[in-house]
């Protein structure tokens, strides 16, 4: 009963926003005229402010509620700041997990279980996405937009002309990277250098080789503190990136270079003639640095991917993921109205059919999506995997920097790991107190 | 500056002879051409690659921009121009900034020259508390003042930011020109009361107009903070777009992950040319030594 009728305000609502621009007033939707306005705190800029606004107008032509938009990069302080201060936006963007459980035990965020519809929610997200904007049990923020991380990026002009295969296994993986190295070619391109994050690519293949090689528990513990950094698991993840990272001839220009260069200038060399490497390790977002680096890229043709590959049969089918966490600050009934939409396919299929985006919303049809590439990201990330959230946004931000610098100083010295697995154990003694 | 004010009559009266100075002040003029060129080298850069197309910035440095094939383009500028709000928000910027500079060297002036010539009880003690509240960063009172401000509704408004700033700029501002008021000459005001002038008399006859260079180079020092200012925007005032200043809207420009940064160098040289304005219509006022001659003679 109750599934029906919200499958009948979902299609009222496809309804009124395919009619919209010819009947403005006929469809009323479940969001019926409202007014007023509403503020919106995220981190996007640029194009991605574009695309959201993008998303919202149906919104605002719907509801007649004007949304106000405001970016910031340094997210975090400035949400935190006016939360505390008692000037907080109606909606914002969540700055990951760990400031979104700090921010809703201070009692800032409004529980989400009596804005949005329980039933439709878990009908259109899949539980591992709903469990990642909860804390102690309540839903207080919910993904709006999601991000694929771990992924194997290569040029199959390049890839295939030369005779290799996408790799299933994490040794064959190893294997092919031998086999390039010997050309004379570096088989990969890492760039670590991005601002005062530096560090934080490195972080995510340390995450994907702790998901494949120890599995899902072994990385909730390890995000929790519950495990040391010099357990056997997290030492064998560092040493088993390390036959990459701290190989000679396995990396574009050494290990220097990796440190030194930008993240999302890291794989330019891989579309050069000859290619400078063959494969680049990172989340779906950087396919739009791929295009803006070397304008006329086609996706699929020029670039593609393969899964992260497999380390320990038992977890092939685990996913890292990251993605755009939304919270209410002020219950306001534009803010609730909001909230409704933006979790609904209807808005979710705008961005991502602007590109750049992956939904979390089962709902949102594959036709949404721009091309072949970003489907089958959006079968990954709607599929029936087990999904964790980057470990590293998880930790406290001081774990979270110091796991940040430990990546800088392996790459800069591998011999010194077990001196970085120590100072990141002390981190972590202080770290998790509250 | 000074220096250079200084030596200017001496070069003057030498100017006679000019030959023998013009190679003594040759060292001093290349090095300060090499100091000033170093200087402005990355800004020379910023310039240079704010008029290169995007893919080129990436690839290779500014400086070989001037081989061949020569590719400039204005695409950066047209883009940061043509930007969402970019004028709402440049008309924003000179509301916030023009009265958060005017506000607080106004206060400043009558608490400045009331600590620098006239006596009270507790004189020193407040004086002491102005500078000590110099040390105190900024960000510390972020949470408080948002929270008095929420309390009276100020958030979101241009008064609120103006007194904000206002707040913040105080304590140097004070600072600055109660100096710089001391250093006026004492027989300077003597010779006033003696001619019967009030105190107000004075303050608006004398100390101002003498201390014009002073006030000038305050009134730079504090529109540039605030014309620069991002953070207390952000928090104070919002980035809406009805009040969001220059500053919000520039940094919007860029992706949450850095893309698009190259429209950052045609922003800054955007969001420049009202300081430099400001800068070059101020700055004969550093040179002009006003108080030259106010007591000789």
């Amino acid at each position: 009963m109750r599934t029906t009728y919200v499958r009948v305000i979902a299609s009222a609502a496809a309804l009124a926003v395919f009619l919209g621009a010819c009947a403005p007033q006929a469809q009323r939707g479940p969001l019926g005229q409202i007014g007023g306005t509403v503020n919106v705190l995220a981190t996007w800029g640029g194009a991605e402010q574009e695309s959201f606004l993008a998303m919202v107008q149906p919104f605002e032509e719907q509801t007649g509620v004007q949304v106000e938009y405001e970016g910031t990069r340094d997210l975090n302080a400035v949400l935190t700041a006016r939360a505390q201060g008692g000037n907080p936006p109606d909606v914002a963007g969540v700055p990951g997990p760990g400031p979104m459980a700090e921010l809703a035990r201070a009692g800032h965020l409004v529980d989400l279980s009596t804005v949005l519809d329980q039933d439709a929610m878990k009908a259109e997200y899949a539980e591992d996405w709903l469990k990642m904007g909860e804390v102690d049990g309540k839903q207080v923020a919910i993904f709006i937009k999601s991000a694929l991380k771990g992924l194997v990026w290569y040029n199959p002009n390049t890839f295939n002309a030369a005779g290799y295969q996408a790799p299933k296994t994490w040794d064959e993986m190893i294997t092919l990277s031998q086999r390039i190295a010997g050309t004379g070619t570096a088989p990969w391109c890492i760039g670590l250098e991005s601002g005062a994050a530096s560090g934080w690519p490195g972080t995510d293949w340390l995450e994907n080789i702790v998901l494949r090689q120890s599995g899902p528990d072994v990385y909730d513990r390890w995000h929790q503190g519950e495990i040391r950094w010099t357990s056997p698991e997290i030492r064998k993840a560092w040493e088993t990136w390390g036959q990459i990272v701290a190989t000679d001839g396995m990396v574009l220009g050494g290990r220097q270079s990796i440190l030194a260069t930008a993240f999302g200038d890291a794989a330019t060399p891989m579309f050069g003639s000859p290619p400078g490497c063959y494969l680049h390790q990172q989340g779906n977002f950087i396919t739009t640095f791929y295009t803006d680096a070397v304008p006329g890229l086609r996706p699929g043709q020029d670039f593609t991917f393969f899964g992260f590959p497999e380390i320990d049969s038992n977890y092939r089918e685990t996913v890292e993921v990251a993605g755009d966490l939304f919270g209410m600050f002020r219950d306001t009934p534009q803010a609730r109205a909001l909230m409704t939409y933006l979790t609904s396919p209807e808005a979710q299929q705008i961005w991502v059919g602007r590109g750049g985006a992956l939904s979390p919303n089962k709902r949102v049809p594959q036709s949404a999506y721009p091309d072949d590439l970003s489907r089958q990201m959006a079968e990954i990330i709607t599929g029936s995997g087990t999904f964790r959230f980057d470990a590293s946004d998880l930790m406290p931000e001081a774990m979270n920097s110091a796991f940040v610098s430990g990546v800088l100083d392996y790459v800069n010295n591998p011999s010194n790991l077990d001196g970085i697995l120590a100072s990141l154990d002390r981190v972590q003694a202080d770290a998790y107190r509250r | 500056m000074a220096e250079v004010a200084r030596q200017r009559p001496r070069s003057a009266a030498a100017s006679l002879g000019p030959f023998p100075v013009r190679v003594q002040s040759a060292p001093v003029h290349v090095a300060v051409i090499v100091i000033a060129l170093l200087w402005m080298m990355p800004t020379i850069g910023l310039l240079v690659s704010s008029f290169r197309p995007p893919a080129m910035v990436g690839q290779t440095g500014w400086w070989t921009a001037f081989q061949p094939p020569f590719a400039f383009t204005l695409q950066n500028y047209e883009r940061v121009l043509t930007a969402n709000n970019m004028g709402q928000s440049f008309v924003n910027s000179l509301f916030v900034a023009i009265p958060s500079t005017v506000i607080p060297i106004l206060i400043a002036a009558f608490a400045a020259y009331a600590f620098a010539w006239m006596d009270f009880p507790g004189r020193n003690a407040l004086f002491l508390v102005v500078v000590g509240l110099l040390v105190v960063p900024l960000q510390m009172t972020l949470i408080p003042v948002l929270r008095v401000f929420t309390a009276l509704g100020l958030t979101g408004t241009f008064l609120g930011i103006w007194l904000a700033h206002a707040g913040y700029g105080l304590p140097l501002a004070i600072y600055l020109l109660r100096n710089f008021f001391g250093g006026l000459p004492r027989e300077m005001f003597e010779a006033a009361y003696i001619d019967g002038a009030s105190p107000l008399v004075v303050f608006f006859r004398l100390v101002l107009p003498t201390s014009v260079p002073g006030l000038a180079a305050l009134g730079i020092f504090q529109f540039l903070w605030v014309w620069n200012d991002l953070l207390i925007a952000l928090v104070y005032l919002g980035g809406s777009p009805s009040v969001a200043p220059m500053t919000v809207t520039v940094s919007n420009l860029v992706n949450s992950l850095g893309q698009n940064w190259q429209l950052l160098t045609a922003a800054a040289f955007v969001s420049m040319v009202l300081p430099l304005i400001v800068f070059f219509s101020l700055q004969q006022y550093f040179v002009r030594g006003l108080l030259a001659g106010s007591v000789k003679g």
